[in-house]
């Protein structure tokens, strides 16, 4: 806030900027001639560096948008936690946009600065700095906050008696990157780079021991990742390799309190008991760092063979420690026997440890003028070696001797995975270029298995995949191209019940320029994936047929449409068994949507020199059966110039959303927007 | 334990090293210039950049401002005061000429041949180790299909803020672009995110060209580094499948972008096998049948299985 009030604060300041033009045409004038001085007095090197800048005298020092102003609201009606879990915009001031670039004629320190920022007050706010100059520095920062609120009923036990908001969150996600290129341009060049996540807020969760009652209660998430990262990259013409050094830390210290009456979401006495939780204390202590090692090499032997290739081999690993305190009237088995008791505390400590090696290579041949020859292989290894102890100790009801459990148990998940390729690109006509391939994946993994598995404490499963490729490009104009891609595949093995199996994905694409100011595109996808087994009977089929229009006649200096439309269909059957009884079933997903977005820009009549602009438009979605969803985005804005470099607007936005089946999660709200725009 | 010997991994990158050794003594020297597609044009020559501004002023005055015009000191590829026919040949019968037919135009020229222009001096960069997995070279999307190579201004090059990347490969991926119309969605269209954030548009070895992070993790992770791992009990599906095993990345009608409506049917189209698989059985046993899902209590799964992307406590994530 303080922020945006200081930039309000320069507002005026900055709307006075165009009367300052002759000052502004005085300064470059004002650096030329310095610059010619020192050319004078210094004598070959300030001479070089007035004739090696690219920046015109004349160029302005400084340009920039500023774009401010307020929003209301007119709502939202209906579900306030279901508009914030989609749209979470709020009414105030806001600082939708800022940027600005700054150039320094004599290149001291700077050659130039660009920086933007966007939505400063929304709940998705950005900003982004990069600086440089040539030889010596590529510097770039980038900034993200992200409010990520989500509390859908739907994801909630309808019948909990504290509500339906369990599993929501209230969170904020921080994320920043800074990097430093040093000496960009040149044969060898450092860089070092930071970047940061995190995520803080509130949100409410579930705590349990087991399945006879589970307990809403409030949570603090808090985590962070930083990573440190420096390398140098050795760029020659005919070949480059850059050798990396990173690091990660990783910490999670989510906590969950609560001291009050939960009878939680049972709803029933369990075997003649009400249970409840009177109070909770849970706190995670999770630590985590890891080092990697990269390599990355490009190479150009001949003007007929490219290589390039990457290795890759990491070690993160994690320690926890995690501790809870649990008081009420509680139930859970214990040591396969149910237990009554009236407090619990649980200690768990625990390491993983996941050496982890990829990496892949490549060429591509060009034997002849026509033909390339894409050869290409990678490999992803890990070996997730872990093992945690939880140790409880119960005080049960009605006796004083606590009864203690400790669960200790090794854990490993092994993966492999390869992956083989081929493609062949023929130039049948300068017109026509043909493709085929073929792709070969496979893999295996042990991975824990499930409860119930016979298997023991781990399962193994293996992929093998054969994929045959084919496409072609076509431009028989200038004017219009055309792009199809096939794959077929047929699976040997594969690790889950949804994976790609036996599988045909097509996709198409044609753009056509039918005049000078009317564009066509059109875009087709296809995917069938089949898995007969009869234990599985997956029958998976999804289509999507979008098309755009671009219209800008006479160059777009009275109108521009654009516009899309999109229809997809997706059907999805697949048997399961249906518990508690095991009973197959089938689960059906079907949906069939139809997805719209335009946007008109219409110049209306001007005045003083000046052009009002008239934009509208917006999006809509609209699909039926397993979920029926209406979503409405439609969006109109005037644009009213007052100065050459200022201008002033309203925009009206309407948000509509519904769901049929649930009804209660509906919403709608108009959103107002009154602001202006300085250009300098 | 699989052996994963950093040792040996170090054997391959000093294999590598001692091959590009090798190739170094071919590189000290500038790049040959630029190939001629005829006998004509082999017999031009250089004219200079300055040459080339007399008649296109404007492109020449906003190239000043462009990246590329840095190729007009750059010794290190020898074209130096040649930008303009670094791309576009040896100009001097053009010169002569007038003739639009002497000089290459990149622009009217096949994506791949264009292509070769620009990776004479880009190949040989970190920004371009996956290129050959990417289905942008392989679909013969040149570069300049994303890259203005003479406009000038901060976007000059290359679109640079979020809402301008999005636009630019939207005016593609216009089905991609629907799908974030959906009212579940990653912020997109608000320009709070882009498409790169989460895709390499040079190409990536991780399929969809998505791009990988740290310890070669995709994308997801650079923001969601809390369901990064190691765990002591990962979920398989996220490893072995990836995020897209339930989530729909781009949007969706279904709440937190998952691919069902409900959760269970997310958890049990998966969790569907018999205890006691065959050996070529898929990996997801069923539950046990305590989990009555007659009763709201049991119908979303992740109320209890709330760790589900892995846990640090709970073999079935339930801490």
């Amino acid at each position: 806030m303080r922020i945006l009030l200081a930039v309000l604060a320069m507002v005026p300041a900055w709307a006075q900027a165009p009367a300052q033009n002759p000052p502004q045409a005085a300064a470059p004038a004002a650096s030329t001639s310095s610059t010619q001085a020192a050319s004078d007095a210094g004598g070959k090197t300030a001479g070089a560096t007035a004739e090696e800048s690219p920046v015109p005298s004349t160029e302005p020092w400084f340009t920039g948008n500023l774009d401010m102003g307020f929003r209301w609201l007119t709502g939202p009606q209906g579900s306030v936690a279901t508009y914030r879990s989609i749209i979470d915009l709020d009414q105030g001031p806001r600082l939708f946009g800022l940027d600005f670039t700054i150039k320094d004629p004599k290149r001291r320190l700077f050659d130039r600065i660009d920086a933007r920022g966007y939505a400063w007050g929304d709940p998705y706010n950005t900003a982004h700095v990069e600086a440089q100059k040539s030889s010596l520095y590529d510097f770039r920062f980038d900034y993200r906050n992200i409010w990520y609120f989500n509390s859908l009923p739907s994801f909630a036990n309808p019948l909990a008696p504290n509500g339906i908001d369990e599993q929501s969150f209230d969170v904020r996600r921080h994320m920043l990157d800074a990097s430093l290129d040093l000496r960009p341009g040149k044969r060898i060049i450092p860089y070092l780079d930071f970047s940061h996540s995190s995520e803080f807020g509130h949100g409410i969760a579930t705590w349990l021991q087991d399945s006879t009652n589970e307990y809403a209660v409030p949570v603090l998430p808090r985590s962070g990742t930083n990573n440190y990262r420096g390398g140098v990259r050795f760029e020659y013409n005919k070949f480059h390799v850059t050798l990396e050094e990173g690091g990660t830390t990783f910490k999670d210290d989510e906590q969950a309190s609560a001291n009050y009456f939960n009878p939680g979401d049972r709803g029933s006495a369990f075997l003649g008991q009400n249970l409840a939780l009177t109070n909770l204390q849970q706190i995670y202590g999770i630590r985590g760092d890891s080092t990697y090692t990269r390599g990355l090499l490009t190479a150009t032997p001949t003007s007929w063979l490219s290589f390039s290739g990457q290795f890759m081999f990491s070690q993160p690993s994690i320690d926890v420690n995690y501790a809870e305190l649990a008081a009420g009237n509680l139930a859970a088995t214990v040591a396969s026997s149910l237990l009554f008791y009236t407090s619990e505390i649980g200690l768990a400590t625990g390491a993983a440890k996941q050496p982890h090696v990829s990496g892949n290579a490549g060429f591509e041949l060009r034997p002849l003028k026509r033909l390339r020859i894409v050869e290409s292989w990678m490999t992803d290894r890990y070996h997730d070696a872990a093992f945690g102890l939880f140790t409880q100790v119960f005080q049960p009801v009605g006796t004083s001797a606590p009864v203690t459990a400790a669960n200790a148990m090794p854990n490993e998940q092994v993966v492999n995975f390869n992956q083989q390729q081929i493609d062949v690109m023929y130039d049948l006509t300068s017109k026509l270029t043909l493709r085929g391939g073929w792709r070969y994946v496979w893999g295996d993994a042990t991975v824990l298995a499930g409860t119930l598995s016979q298997t023991g404490n781990f399962a193994s499963g293996q992929l093998k995949r054969q994929i045959g490729l084919a496409g072609l490009t076509f431009r028989p104009i200038q004017k219009l191209s055309m792009n199809l891609d096939y794959e077929g595949s047929s699976s040997d093995n594969i690790y889950f019940r949804t994976s790609l199996n036996d599988y045909h994905k097509a996709r198409g694409q044609v753009r056509y320029q039918a005049t000078g100011s009317l564009s066509l595109q059109g875009n087709f996808t296809v995917l069938n994936n089949q898995n007969p087994s009869p234990d599985i009977r997956y029958d998976f089929q999804s289509r999507d047929t979008a098309l755009a229009l671009y219209w800008a006649p006479n160059g777009g200096k009275r109108v521009t449409f654009t516009g899309e439309y999109d229809r997809y269909t997706l059907r999805s059957d697949i048997g399961y068994r249906d518990l508690p009884f095991l009973t197959s079933v089938v689960s059906t997903y079907h949906e069939n949507a139809h997805i719209a977005s335009s946007s008109t820009d219409v110049a209306l009549p001007g005045y003083a020199g000046m052009t009002p602009k008239l934009t509208f438009g917006g999006s809509l979605f609209v699909s039926s059966l397993s979920r029926p969803t209406r979503f409405y985005e439609p969006m109109g804005r005037l644009t009213l110039p007052v100065q050459k470099n200022i201008s002033f607007y309203a925009e009206w936005q309407w948000y509509g959303f519904g769901e049929p089946f649930y009804l209660y999660e509906g919403f709608r709200t108009h959103a107002f927007i009154t602001g202006v725009r300085i250009t300098k | 334990m699989t052996r994963l010997l950093p040792t040996s991994g170090c054997r391959y990158i000093l294999l590598a090293a001692a091959v590009v050794v090798g190739l170094a003594t071919g590189s000290a020297q500038p790049q040959p210039t630029a190939p001629a597609s005829s006998t004509e044009k082999q017999a031009a020559t250089y004219v200079g950049s300055q040459q080339c501004q007399v008649c296109h002023e404007d492109i020449f005055k906003a190239f000043q401002q462009n990246p590329h015009h840095g190729v007009e000191t750059d010794k290190k590829r020898g074209f130096e005061n040649n930008a303009c026919e670094s791309c576009h040949g040896p100009a001097s019968k053009h010169v002569e000429s007038v003739s639009a037919a002497d000089i290459r135009q990149p622009a009217k020229l096949a994506p791949a041949e264009a292509d070769r222009i620009c990776l004479r001096c880009h190949q040989n960069q970190p920004t371009h180790v996956g290129r050959i997995n990417s289905s942008h070279a392989k679909n013969q999307v040149a570069c300049v299909a994303c890259h203005a190579i003479h406009k000038n201004g901060p976007q000059g090059l290359v679109a640079r803020t979020p809402a301008a990347i999005n636009q630019q490969c939207s005016g593609c991926h216009a089905a991609v672009w629907a799908s974030f119309q959906n009212p579940h969605r990653h912020r997109l269209p608000e320009g709070a995110m882009s498409c790169v954030d989460c895709h390499n548009p040079h190409g990536s070895f991780l399929p969809h060209m998505t791009q990988a992070f740290r310890g070669n993790e995709p994308g997801c992770f650079n923001c969601h580094g809390e369901k990064a791992g190691p765990f002591i009990y990962p979920h398989a599906a996220v490893n072995l499948e990836g995020c897209g095993a339930c989530h729909q990345p781009h949007g969706s009608a279904n709440p937190r972008m998952l691919t069902r409506p409900q959760v269970r049917f997310v958890c049990l189209e998966c969790h569907a096998n018999a205890p006691t698989p065959t050996p070529a059985a898929t990996l997801g046993t069923i539950p046990p049948a305590l989990h009555d899902l007659r009763s709201p209590r049991f119908q979303n799964c992740t109320l209890c299985h709330q760790q589900v992307h892995g846990s640090y406590i709970s073999r079935d994530f339930l801490k």
